[in-house]
Formats: structure tokens, sequence, C-alpha cells
């Protein structure tokens, strides 16, 4: 998995690539977090559009930033969700956890 | 040859091997004032034998012994007497520097002044004694001169009187002061040499003080001896001991530095030294032998002595090759034993190391390699220490106690651009603020010895002065150099062995897992009389995190348990097993199945991470009327279907369990019905892939158990065993793979 981070209307848009698998991945996605909240960020969209598919551990890592936000008082969103992530999301009842959304825009402005 | 010739030759060896000595050691290391002060005091013992045998040369023709015993040149031997201030001085600095931190190390000095004042009396007593008496004061003057000169003159006969009685009796009252030297001097050495520790240093001492000893001792005899047995101690016997004094020291100091690196004198020195020597001694003997021939010969061979003269010659000097070789290596054996050769530090060294794997052994080898062959005080070892990930000095190796260093400290960023053996000294721009750098110039370190291999920095070892303050040498730093690259072998290889050993005890503790676990997944599935059941389970490693149970909860219910662990190996198992647990004691205490959930997930959020979690299903059956109450924890929906082909997904529940706290689950009721079949499994089969990463999906699996609703539970799992592994060749499966297949039979009795 790559990492390509931007700031868009002052929410953090996260854009992984390739297959979130766990290991490395999380560790790099886990620093990440811990960079932006430090920089006193709390608004993140993780951009699915690019990841192609995700294991268990790769699923726990998106869970593990959700949680690690919400316990710095921020917020993290979903957006682009492909269909086999979607169906994963669905089969484990996540959807009703994370917010997800059809378009980066469209999670950006839910924020407001 | 008479017994005056073999003195006299005794006197120039014993005193030429003195100062041949002493300009070794001098030459070794001018700089360190301990070589240059042993130098002195060995140079001046020399000279003591060496104008002996000049004074008896000079005595042999009658004509210049007419008056000698008043020459400048006779008086002036007294020059030797020197020896024994140095050696006071020596005692002071060795083995230990006591004149270090002593505020008036000046006076030091003063001790010089009786031996000085000695040979100035010798030296001057004409002109002083002239210069003195020269004042002679009439008797019957008046006033100022006798007043004032009167007095002088009285006291100047006085002082006359005085310096001439000590001229008289200057050689006992002389050698009474050196005895006086000699016992403070021996009462120095033997307090400072409690303070020694280090082993080499140790003996050095022994040996250099039992030379010391011994020489003293038999120049006190031939000193105060003759104050008693005058007819005993006759100039024979006297210049015998004194020869015997001389040649012992010699012989030991020479000893204690060519086999004990006694002040540190560096190989080639110490070999040169012996070379010189033995060579001068054959040559000699070489010279003796050519010279004396003709005489020996003589009454042998008559008028033929000339030709055999001359035929022995050259036989002689034919002979010369092979027995120069022969003492070469001769000594070059006692170099080799004496292992203070560095090519023979290093490869005992390395034979010591190579089979060790015990760390904590390893330090005390390079340790003892350290002290012993390079006279290093003390020695630390600064070493990455896994457990707390940090660099920690190790002060010492009886009291295990480790100091942790920050991974920021200055002055370990310094030393882990160091290549070569350093100063610290030199690492002055790194020391501010470092909490290294306090510790190890609070311990007197001096040198910094680095152990990188290609990648990383493993420690670094930190040297304090060597003993007895002799100080590097370039060769030092090239041992050191060459050792540091052995020890970060050894070091890795320890470290390797200890992983190993590691690896092997957590591969038994995973396959000590595996067997709990199989001993917590029930053997084979429940034999019921209105259902039958099939089970297929492939971990895909050791320990897997897929988990399923049968529970019988009474008469008619029984519990049906499938679950996936997320992530996999001993992770997983642990969850596995607190999962059983909770579902077992829940079950026990009569929870519904929605409590059941919300206690699990509460249980395992708060004891593990958010990414540690289980996807799960729980059912219970009630295997008289097929009612069925489940919940679903974000599991892979259970697929069922109907005896009329209709299929049904087992959905209602809650989210996954165990990421996040405080969610919600609910249970459900459904009836089940004869011939319906309850397929469950675990994402190892719905993800199988195809060669181009295409799931083998659920949609498919609906299909399959719906088209072969007809066949028994078996035979339905076998027919999509059989499909899944056409469609993936890797199959066993990446991730574990588990089935419950579940069909109902005609002796259920429906509820109406």
């Amino acid at each position: 998995m790559r990492l390509a981070d931007r700031e868009q209307d002052g929410v953090i848009v996260l854009e992984p690539k390739g297959k979130i698998m766990g290991g490395p991945d999380a560790t790099l996605l886990h620093d990440k977090l811990h960079e932006i909240i430090e920089a006193g960020k709390k608004k993140v969209v993780i951009d699915l559009s690019k990841v192609d598919w995700m294991n268990s551990t790769g699923l726990g890592i998106l869970i593990s930033s959700y949680s690690t936000l919400r316990k710095s008082d921020g917020e993290l969103k979903l957006a682009n969700v492909t269909e086999k992530i979607q169906s994963l999301l669905t089969i484990t009842k996540l959807v009703t956890v994370f917010d997800a959304h059809d378009s980066v825009e469209e999670a950006i402005s839910s924020f407001k | 040859m008479n017994s005056e010739f073999i003195k006299i030759i005794a006197f120039t060896l014993t005193g030429g091997f003195l100062v041949f000595l002493a300009i070794t050691i001098v030459r070794d290391n001018l700089v360190n004032r301990l070589n240059r002060i042993t130098g002195a005091m060995l140079f001046f013992a020399g000279l003591g034998p060496l104008f002996m045998a000049m004074g008896m040369i000079v005595s042999q023709s009658p004509e210049a012994s007419v008056g000698f015993k008043n020459s400048t040149l006779y008086n002036l031997q007294y020059v030797w007497e020197l020896f024994f201030p140095f050696l006071l001085l020596f005692s002071w600095i060795f083995p230990e520097n006591r004149l270090m931190g002593f505020r008036y190390s000046r006076l030091r000095n003063l001790i010089f002044l009786p031996v000085i004042l000695h040979l100035f009396l010798l030296l001057f007593y004409r002109q002083i004694s002239g210069l003195l008496g020269s004042l002679k004061v009439d008797a019957n003057s008046e006033g100022f001169s006798r007043i004032i000169l009167i007095p002088v003159e009285r006291l100047f006969s006085l002082i006359l009187f005085a310096i001439g009685s000590v001229r008289t009796y200057h050689t006992i009252i002389f050698e009474l002061l050196n005895v006086l030297f000699i016992l403070t001097a021996v009462y120095f050495l033997e307090s400072s040499r409690r303070l020694v520790t280090n082993p080499r240093l140790l003996t050095q001492t022994r040996v250099v003080f039992k030379g010391i000893r011994i020489g003293l001792g038999i120049y006190l005899v031939s000193v105060i001896g003759p104050l008693f047995f005058q007819q005993f101690f006759t100039d024979a016997v006297t210049s015998i001991l004194l020869v015997i004094a001389s040649a012992t020291g010699v012989g030991i100091f020479a000893y204690a530095t060519i086999r004990y690196q006694f002040l540190d004198v560096r190989l080639h020195f110490r070999q040169s030294f012996v070379y010189t020597i033995t060579s001068a001694l054959l040559v000699g003997v070489y010279i003796l032998l050519v010279l004396q021939s003709k005489k020996l010969l003589q009454p042998l061979f008559g008028a033929q002595t000339e030709i055999v003269s001359y035929s022995l010659i050259i036989l002689i000097l034919l002979c010369f090759q092979p027995i120069n070789n022969a003492i070469d290596s001769f000594l070059r054996s006692i170099f080799i034993r004496t292992r203070t050769d560095h090519r023979s530090v290093i490869e005992r060294f390395s034979r010591q190391v190579i089979s060790l794997f015990d760390p904590q052994k390893l330090r005390q080898i390079i340790e003892e390699t350290l002290k012993t062959s390079l006279l290093v005080e003390r020695v630390y070892f600064i070493l990455y220490d896994d457990e707390i990930e940090e660099y920690a000095v190790l002060l010492s190796d009886d009291f295990p106690r480790r100091l942790p260093l920050n991974r920021d400290d200055l002055l370990l960023r310094g030393i882990n651009m160091l290549d070569s053996p350093t100063y610290l000294h030199s690492l002055t721009d790194y020391m501010e603020n470092s909490k290294l750098a306090g510790v190890l110039q609070e311990r007197g370190v001096r040198l910094i010895l680095p152990m990188k291999d290609a990648n990383h920095m493993l420690g670094f070892l930190a040297l304090t002065g060597k003993v007895a303050g002799y100080r590097y040498s370039a060769d030092d730093f090239n041992l050191l150099g060459v050792l540091s690259n052995q020890m970060v072998t050894a070091l890795t290889n320890a470290r390797l062995y200890v992983d190993s050993l590691e690896r092997a005890r957590l591969q038994e503790e995973v396959s000590m897992a595996r067997q709990i676990q199989l001993d917590l997944l029930p053997s084979s599935p429940p034999t019921l009389e209105t259902a039958n059941i099939s089970v297929h389970s492939t971990p895909s490693r050791t320990v897997g995190g897929d988990f399923f149970d049968f529970i019988r909860i009474d008469d008619q219910r029984i519990g049906i348990v499938i679950a996936d662990a997320s992530g996999k190996g001993m992770p997983a198992a642990l969850m596995i097993a607190q999962i059983q647990a909770i579902i077992h004691s829940e079950v026990n205490n009569g929870n519904r199945i929605s409590t059941m959930f919300n206690n699990m997930n509460q249980l395992i959020a708060e004891a593990t991470s958010p990414e540690k979690y289980v996807t799960i299903f729980y059912g219970e059956l009630d295997v008289t009327c097929g009612e069925l109450a489940y919940c679903n924890g974000g599991h892979n929906y259970p697929v069922l279907a109907r005896a009329d082909g209709k299929v049904e997904l087992l959905k209602t529940g809650g989210p996954l369990v165990g990421a996040l706290p405080h969610m919600e689950y609910t249970s459900t009721s459904i009836r089940l019905n004869p011939d319906d079949i309850l397929f469950m499994f675990t994402d190892g089969l719905s993800e199988a892939m195809d060669k181009d990463e295409h799931e083998f999906g659920e949609e498919r699996i609906r299909e399959m158990v719906s088209t072969n609703r007809s066949n028994s539970a078996q035979e339905i799992m076998d027919c999509i065993l059989n499909d899944v592994r056409m469609y993936d060749p890797t199959y066993p499966p990446r991730d574990d793979t588990t089935i419950i297949s579940l069909k109902l039979n005609d002796m259920l009795v429906p509820h109406e």
C-alpha cells in the first residue's frame, strides 16, 4: 500500500493505493494519523477509490483509525468505497459505524 | 687471565647492559615520564659498575694510578649515586602515580640535593678549603678586624672542620643515606603495590619488585657487611656482591620488560634489545676464541699451529650463520610464548570467541584480552539493548545494572559516525548536555572503540587509560581496530544464537497453542436425531483464527458457534480461547443471546486494540421443533436454503465483535423445517481466488447450496469444496476456512 495525503477545505484527505493488508500498512497509516492529530487536525477522509482489496487486518486498520480519531475528538469519513469493500462493510455491519460517501467532495461537505 | 680481568669484564658487561636497557626504554617512549624515570634510574645504576671497571683498568698501570684517587675523573664516579633518588622517584609513580595531584610536586627535586652536595664536596673540596682557609686574621689587630673578622674566621674554621670530617667519612655517611633512600623507596613500592588490580600489571610489579629487592638486598649486604665483618668483606668479595646485585637488577628488569610488557615497551624494541645483546655476546665470544686460539693450540700442534689455527678460524666462521639462526629461532619462540605479540593476541582472541555464544562470557573474554594484552585499566561496554530498544551502558557484569541512553544523545550520535578507535577528548563538539559524556568522563574513559557491522552500530567499548600511565601507541590502535571487527562478528553470532533459541522457543509455544486450540475445538460434530451436521476446517497456518463449537445447553437446545478472528497465528488463537470462555460462561449463566453479544463485545473491546476483533455467528437450535434463535456479529451471512428452493440469509445481529465498545446487538428467531439446509462458512471459502484474483464469492456459494439442496449435508459441503479446489488451485487457502453444513430431517416435529 502507498499513502498519499492532501488538505482540502481544512479536511485531510488520505488516499491509500493498492491492497490494505496490515503489517507495515498498519504502521504507515497509524503514524500518519498521529501526525495529523498532533498537527491539531481532526477531520479526515479516507478515499478508498484506489484500494482494490482489503483483508481482515486491513479492516482492522480502518477500525483502529476510526477509533484513534474518535479518542482525540476527531472524525473519520470514507469516500469512494468500492463494491467489494462496501460488501465487507455491509457483512460486518460496520456501515452503521462508518460514514461512507460516494465522493470526496460529498464527504468533505458532510463535515459542515 | 687473572681475577682482576674477569672482574673488569663482569662490571663492564652488567653496567653496559643496564645503560643499554635504559636507552631502549627511554627511546621507546620519550614522552612518558615513567619511561624517563626508569631509564634514568637504570642508566645511573649502570654507571656504577662501568666507573668501577674503568677505575680498575686505570689502576692496573702503576704510573697512572698515582694520584688517580684524587682526580676529578675518579670522583665523578659518584654520579652513579643519582640512582637512589631516581629509585625513590620511581617508587612514587610505579605502579600507581602518587605524584599526581600533589600540590608541591616540584619539591620532589629536593631528593637530588644530597647526591649533588656529595659530588660538589668531592670535586671542589680543595677549592673550598683553600677559600675558607685563606682568611687569616692577625691576632694582634684591633678595631674592625678584631670585632668582625675573628668570629668569621672561627666560623670558617668550624665549617672547614665539619666539611673536612664529612669529607673524611663521606663514603660511610652517604652510603647510609643511600640505605635510607632504599628503605623509603621499598616502603612506597610495597604500599602502592596493594592498589594494583590489573592482572598483567600485578605480574609486572611482582617480577620487578623481586628484582629490586634482591638487587638492593645484596647491595645493602655489601655496604653494611664491612662495618661488622671487616676480615670477611674484602674488596674482592664486595665487588663480586656488587656485580651480582647489578646483574640481578638488569636481568629482572630486562625479563619483566621482555616477558611481561613492563613499561609497555613495543615489541620491536624489546626484540632489538634482546637481539643486540645476544649478538654482542656471540661476537664477543668469537673474538675471544680467535684471539686465544693460537695460545691454546700451541702445545698441541707445535709448528703446525699457524695452519691449524687458520683452518679452525674458517671453521668457526662457517658455523657462525647456523649458530646465529639457532639463537634467532630460540628467541623468536620466547617472544611467541610471551603472547604479547599483536598477531598472537588476535589469533588467540579469535580462537577463543569463534565458538562462544554466551554474550556475557564473550564480554568477559573481550575485557580480559584488553586488560592483559593491551594493559587497559578498565573497560566499559555500551551495547544496543534489544529489550528496551536503546543503547545502554553496562557498568559491570558482576552487578547487572544498566544505564539506558537516549538515542538522541549527542555524543552517541557522534560516536555513531566513527569508524576507528578515537580519543574521547577529540569528540568535545558532541559533549554538550550529553548524559553519555558525563558517564564516560566520570569513569575516566579515554578511548572509544566503535563496533559497527555493515549497516549499524552494535555499540562501542569505552576504554580508560592504560595501567601505570602507559600510553596507547599506533600499534595499539591497529590492534584495537582489528579486535573490534572480531568483536562485531562474535557479538553478532552470539546474538543470532540467542535469537535462534528464542525462535525455537516460540515455535514450541505455537505448537503448544495449536494443541490447546485443537483440544478446544470439538473433535466431531454432535449426532442428532433430527439433523445431520458436517464440519470442515483447515487452518491456514499452524494456529488459525477460525473457530467453531457445539454447546449442549439442555435436552432440547444446542448452541452452534462459527467465528473468525482478525489476523492469524498466536494472537488470533488467544482471542479465540477468550471468546470460547466468554460464550461458555454466558451460556451457563443463561443470558439472552443479545446480552451475550453485548458483553462479549465490551470485554474484547476493552481488553484489546481496535484492530483485534472477531466476526461471530451464534445460533441456538431447538432440535425438537427446529426453532433457531441467532445473532450475527459481522460474520459472513449463513445461507438458509429452504426445501422449496428459496434462499434466506441470516443477517440479524450487529457489527463485528470487539473492535469498538458500546455496540448494540439484537437477536431473532426463525423456524427451520425438515430438509432445510443451514450452511455456515468463514471468509476463507468466499474469498478463495482464481488466477485472475477474482473471488469465489458468496453468490456462488448460495447458488450451489440451493442447487444441491436435495443432497445430504456432507454431500453439499464436498460438492462446494470440489468446486472451490478447481476454482483456486492454491487451495488450501491463504486464509483459514471453516464450514458447518446442517440439514434437518423428517424426525423434526414442527410446532404448530
